[in-house]
């Protein structure tokens, strides 16, 4: 069963990425642009540290783990998630989802995961040097404990956004005219550019429970060997529950869904 | 000139009620347009660390973001999206056959939809300034005029490079990407990623002739009283000739350019 749905998501994959790869200069463009957002996003940070040696007990180079954070997982929503949600709102407006929804397939996986825009590849894997210079300048070191605990938050962070992004599609359904709900994964993802303390209370304990702190603030936190142990549980719960209000929300608007015919 | 008036008032008219008509898109809209108050919240923080940096007190970021967040909702950079989505479309050669030039009509549209947008967030800004004493700015008569003054000069500038940027279409489809780069270069010198008297000197002193700042930063240190009689003068010296210099390059650009322009199929 899994390894025919990742047959079919393979085969969904190489025809995006092959439609994209024709647009080598978009291609080419949009990867020189990611690496000139992050070498502003440093240097936008680094206004702050002209003033202040840390910021909420964030040093600058544990600023840049988070920042690197950001730009992985932003990455990974452009890649990943945001085509699949643009495209659900044309689905949904010219109803051709009626046909995704009688394809003897997994219609959850093929709406939410069935495309990949390669122009913003080149982020996760920039954020994640940005990580590894700012661990370095940190100067905490890493030990393969806190790369364990700083691996599975981030996995949680991932599933996290894939929730959030299947709660949206199931708002799509629902409100039809929807193209700007993508700004609402657009913002969340935005919200943890820096981590949450530097933010204070009230926001702080807001974005705790939103919950934009477990996207960033927490894996970076596991990797530099500052956060307690105790979240672990309560990361993967989160994730977990997650999942299941977004694969709940989807089931009942589908229920709700009299199509819109073509 | 009467005639494009009233063509202004009519297709503001209409981009009012696009703005109005998708409701849930405008609530998103005001949200996320409060954006820069994050990097004030990470300033307040820092003010009650470390003590005021170069003399700013929590008053003084207060008054200079809730500023900046009116500002950056007025810029008209939409205008190059549309643009763009317009020559992929096809849909330019529509407007093409209009009797105004398509300039007016999307700096028209884009008009009413900023004044939705401006109704949208006044009441957010008056309930901020009602509910923090410290929010204060020091108005006197000569300085709100200046500052409206400066307002409109911003939103214009902004318009026009945007349009000029827009252009660039006729010979390219990197428009997008070359107006992220523009953009990014300028967030540093128009005020936006952090005010500029916290920046180093270098970036200061470029930003002054840059025409970034005009079009963010100026309004905004013209309202909170930080600059004197002479700097003000200097700034609006500086963003009427950036002013002279994006439209003498809107007028070749576009001359050229429409003259190359294949439509593509509606």
């Amino acid at each position: 069963m899994i390894r025919r749905q990742l047959r079919v998501l393979r085969i969904c994959w190489r025809a995006a990425v092959a439609a994209d790869l024709e647009y080598r200069l978009q291609f080419l463009s949009s990867a020189a642009l990611s690496a000139f957002w992050m070498v502003w996003a440093v240097a936008g940070a680094s206004v702050y540290f002209r003033f202040a040696g840390s910021v909420a007990g964030w040093t600058h180079g544990e600023v840049l783990v988070v920042i690197g954070l950001f730009f992985t997982l932003n990455g990974l929503r452009q890649t990943l998630l945001q085509p699949n949600l643009e495209l659900m709102s044309d689905h949904v407006r010219r109803g051709t989802l009626d046909f995704l929804l009688t394809k003897p397939f997994d219609a959850q996986l093929l709406v939410s995961l069935g495309r990949v825009r390669v122009t913003n590849l080149l982020d996760p894997a920039l954020g994640l040097v940005l990580v590894t210079v700012g661990v370095v300048l940190s100067g905490r070191g890493v030990s393969p404990g806190r790369l364990a605990a700083f691996l599975l938050l981030l996995c949680c962070a991932a599933v996290l956004l894939y929730a959030l992004t299947v709660l949206l599609m199931a708002a799509t359904v629902v409100l039809v005219a929807a193209e700007d709900l993508d700004r609402v994964s657009f913002a969340f993802v935005e919200l943890s550019r820096f981590p949450v303390d530097l933010y204070r209370d009230p926001a702080r304990t807001l974005l705790t429970v939103v919950p934009v702190a477990f996207l960033t603030t927490y894996p970076g936190a596991a990797l530099l060997g500052r956060l307690d142990a105790g979240m672990l549980p309560v990361a993967v719960a989160v994730a977990a529950g997650a999942v299941v209000v977004a694969t709940g929300a989807w089931r009942r608007a589908l229920r709700s869904y009299a199509g819109a015919g073509g | 000139m009467r005639d494009v008036l009233t063509a202004y008032r009519a297709l503001a008219r209409g981009g009012t009620l696009v703005a109005v008509t998708y409701r849930g898109r405008l609530v998103l809209r005001v949200l996320t347009g409060f954006f820069p108050l994050l990097m004030m919240a990470v300033w307040l923080t820092v003010v009650a660390e470390s003590g005021p940096p170069a003399g700013w007190t929590s008053a003084d970021f207060l008054a200079y973001y809730a500023a900046a967040t009116l500002m950056a909702n007025l810029s008209g950079d939409h205008v190059v999206w549309q643009w763009d989505a317009d020559l992929r479309s096809g849909d330019l050669s529509l407007r093409l056959l209009r009797p105004l030039h398509p300039f007016h009509q999307y700096a028209a549209a884009d008009l009413g939809q900023r004044l939705v947008t401006l109704v949208a967030l006044a009441p957010a800004l008056a309930l901020a300034a009602v509910l923090s004493p410290a929010l204060d700015y020091p108005v006197t008569p000569a300085r709100l005029a200046a500052a409206g003054a400066a307002l409109v000069l911003a939103y214009a500038l902004g318009l026009l490079t945007a349009s000029t940027f827009a252009l660039l279409g006729f010979w390219s489809t990197q428009t997008a990407n070359v107006w992220l780069l523009w953009w990014g270069l300028g967030s540093f010198a128009s005020g936006w990623v952090a005010p500029l008297e916290l920046l180093p000197p270098w970036p200061r002193t470029a930003a002054v002739v840059l025409p970034f700042r005009s079009m963010m930063g100026f309004p905004v240190e013209v309202v909170t009283g930080r600059l004197d009689g002479g700097e003000t003068a200097l700034g609006f010296a500086v963003g009427l000739g950036w002013l002279g210099v994006f439209g003498l390059l809107y007028r070749v650009g576009w001359r050229r350019g429409v003259r190359r322009h294949q439509a593509v199929a509606g």
